[in-house]
């Protein structure tokens, strides 16, 4: 799977269907599915893009929102224990309803948190600069200069701490990080100027259409469809939520639209676009399908059990087994990432 | 005059949208007990918050990013954005106490330095460009790049204040150095306890149903903020303080020194070319900053 759009659909449907349910089976279903997939991609040989564990931030996310909903909140049937005396909002009964409900709102965010690092270990960064509409040009720009002087930063800091070490330089207080602050800020500014003038110099930016301009009607539309958007926010809340969600869709059209005029203007060019392949096609219909069980009322399925709350007394969640393996349709990219056949060429060389 | 208050209405439409979703909690009660709408569906609410709050980002981005950009611009901000990131990066390999994060310190001068929309744009890349790299993308991003857009955008405020200060309680050639960090580091002790307050929203209503400081449907206003204003001293409060200290302490170690360096690239980096020969062609100008 090459394409970045097959990617994002994947991921959006995981956070529609995270959203929309608290039953804690299919939640553990959705989890152990992104888990599959994390484990998959690493197998294939994608690198971790960042300095997190998702082990032990998935520990950390579930036990917090598990204890602090259980000291917090005493409702519930099933008391546990209770904590004596008059401490502000922890005094009470601790119940196993109220653990239930913090562990399941730890497995939600979990969940997201996963689905987001499949996203960043199956694509590149430069893929995911690649998103970025063409109406937010300068803006991809910045962020993919950025990204490519993130690393030389990084070695300047370590150049210029070693350099400082080198005179004796010793971190006592706060003060002494300016002797490595100002090095680094100063040195990235004046390459900052050396990288205008070497873009100026190439005519970045030397058409209109580069920047597009200020256009009105673009500007316009967004306008229009900001207002509509807060509207329909406030409308959705209160009597007719349907108006409301009208209201949204026809604003965030309406936004979109500006963004698409917008980006007419900037010319792109890439020297690899990715194409979709079947396994792509493949993935975005699977999770299509998943979306529409979830999201239409098919007869036949218990939409019931998506709907699930542990207070007042604690009962084991009901279970739809057509839901239970319309989840097990998000493992799709991981299967494939697995059958995938290794290049003519490295399968050679081992 | 008119494409700047359309650019202001844009702005103002976009940020006040933006803080209707982000402030839902707050006044939902009283619609939904108008309306009798007692079973709230809190399960899209985050995704319908954050979707709403990312089409708002997208239209404040927009708008900023338009009539400063050249190359100037995209190169200063792209290397400022790196090393702001950088420093983040360093922050999440090598924790600190706390909510101590030294991002904001160089978000908040540069913003003061550059104007709100430079401010507004660092801030957010800042966000982004850090998630991408350290892997931390995620719902809470568009609220996390909005807020830190407002942080940079907000430091424009100040510049008023440190020119009345010129203007009536400074003698002539003096420095307001001192009054202007003063400013600017009661300003990051703000953001400090504010950025994590508005941070706590996306995931109040949604993280918890605990009793007196959760968030409840059907409940009055004064009873909501009052919820949250426990929910805040119970998780938010110590980690936020350390936050806003950190923001104070490095502007006020490092603000002179940093917001000299930039003034003095600001003045390179605005340098006008003139050029005598009327009969230039402007689109070759437009790659030189105004």
């Amino acid at each position: 799977m090459r394409q970045p759009w097959a990617w994002v659909i994947w991921l959006a449907t995981v956070l529609v269907l995270l959203s929309i349910t608290r039953n804690f089976l299919y939640l553990v279903i959705i989890l152990l599915c992104v888990i599959f997939i994390r484990l998959a991609l690493r197998k294939a040989g994608a690198s971790l893009p960042g300095p997190f564990s998702l082990w032990k931030i998935a520990i950390w996310i579930i036990t917090f929102a598990t204890v602090f909903n259980a000291l917090t909140s005493h409702y519930g049937a099933t008391v546990l224990f209770t904590i004596p005396g008059n401490l502000p909002l922890l005094s009470g009964k601790v119940t196993l309803e109220a653990m239930v409900y913090g562990a399941t709102n730890g497995l939600i965010l979990v969940g997201m948190l996963a689905s987001f690092m499949v996203l960043s270990l199956a694509l590149p960064v430069r893929d995911l600069i690649g998103l970025i509409p063409g109406a937010f040009f300068p803006v991809a720009v910045v962020t993919s200069i950025a990204v490519t002087y993130l690393p030389t930063t990084l070695r300047q800091f370590q150049q210029i701490r070693e350099a400082q070490a080198i005179r004796g330089h010793q971190m006592k207080t706060l003060r002494d990080w300016l002797p490595l602050l100002m090095p680094l800020l100063v040195g990235g500014l004046e390459h900052a100027m050396q990288l205008a003038e070497a873009m100026t110099a190439r005519g970045f930016a030397s058409t209109k259409s580069m920047f597009g301009g200020q256009r009105i009607r673009p500007r316009v539309f967004m306008l229009v469809g900001i207002v509509l958007l807060a509207a329909g926010w406030l409308v959705q809340l209160g009597r007719k939520p349907e108006g409301g969600i009208i209201l949204i869709v026809v604003g965030a059209i309406l936004i979109i639209a500006g963004l698409w005029q917008q980006g007419r203007q900037s010319h792109r060019t890439a020297y690899h676009r990715p194409g979709w392949e079947w396994e792509d096609i493949l993935t975005v219909l699977i999770t299509c399908c998943i979306l529409a069980i979830f999201l239409f009322p098919f007869p036949g399925i218990n939409r019931e059990s998506l709907y699930y709350d542990p207070y007042p007394k604690l009962t084991v969640p009901q279970f739809a087994p057509v839901l239970g393996l319309a989840i097990l349709g998000l493992l799709t990219p991981g299967l494939l990432v697995l059958n995938r056949k290794p290049a003519k060429g490295l399968a050679q060389e081992s | 005059m008119r494409t700047r208050i359309f650019s202001v209405v844009i702005y103002l439409a976009a940020t006040i949208s933006g803080l209707l979703v982000l402030l839902y909690p707050f006044f939902l009660p009283a619609v939904s007990i108008q309306s009798g709408y007692s079973a709230f569906r809190a399960g899209e609410m985050p995704l319908m918050m954050t979707l709403l709050l990312g089409l708002c980002l997208l239209v404040l981005i927009i708008e900023a990013q338009g009539p400063l950009m050249n190359t100037k611009l995209v190169a200063l901000l792209g290397v400022l954005v790196a090393i702001n990131s950088a420093l983040r990066f360093l922050e999440t390999a090598i924790p600190g106490p706390g909510g101590f994060t030294p991002i904001f310190f160089l978000i908040i001068l540069v913003g003061y330095v550059f104007g709100g929309r430079v401010g507004f744009l660092m801030g957010a890349l800042t966000m982004f460009v850090s998630a991408l790299v350290t892997g931390g993308v995620g719902p809470w991003l568009p609220g996390q790049m909005f807020t830190a857009g407002w942080v940079g955008m907000s430091a424009l405020l100040v510049r008023p204040i440190v020119r009345i200060i010129k203007t009536k309680h400074v003698k002539p050639g003096a420095s307001v150095n001192v009054p202007e960090i003063i400013l600017l580091a009661i300003l990051g002790l703000v953001w400090g306890f504010l950025y994590g307050a508005i941070m706590n929203l996306w995931q109040w209503p949604f993280i918890v149903g605990a009793q007196g400081q959760s968030w409840v449907a059907g409940l009055g206003f004064i009873e909501t903020l009052q919820r949250y204003l426990a929910y805040y001293l119970i998780t938010s409060l110590v980690w936020d303080t350390i936050a806003a200290i950190g923001n104070v302490l490095l502007i006020l170690a490092f603000g002179i020194p940093t917001l000299k360096a930039l003034r003095r690239f600001q003045l390179r980096f605005t340098f006008n070319y003139t050029p005598d020969d009327d009969s230039i062609s402007p689109i070759h100008s437009e790659g030189i900053a105004r």
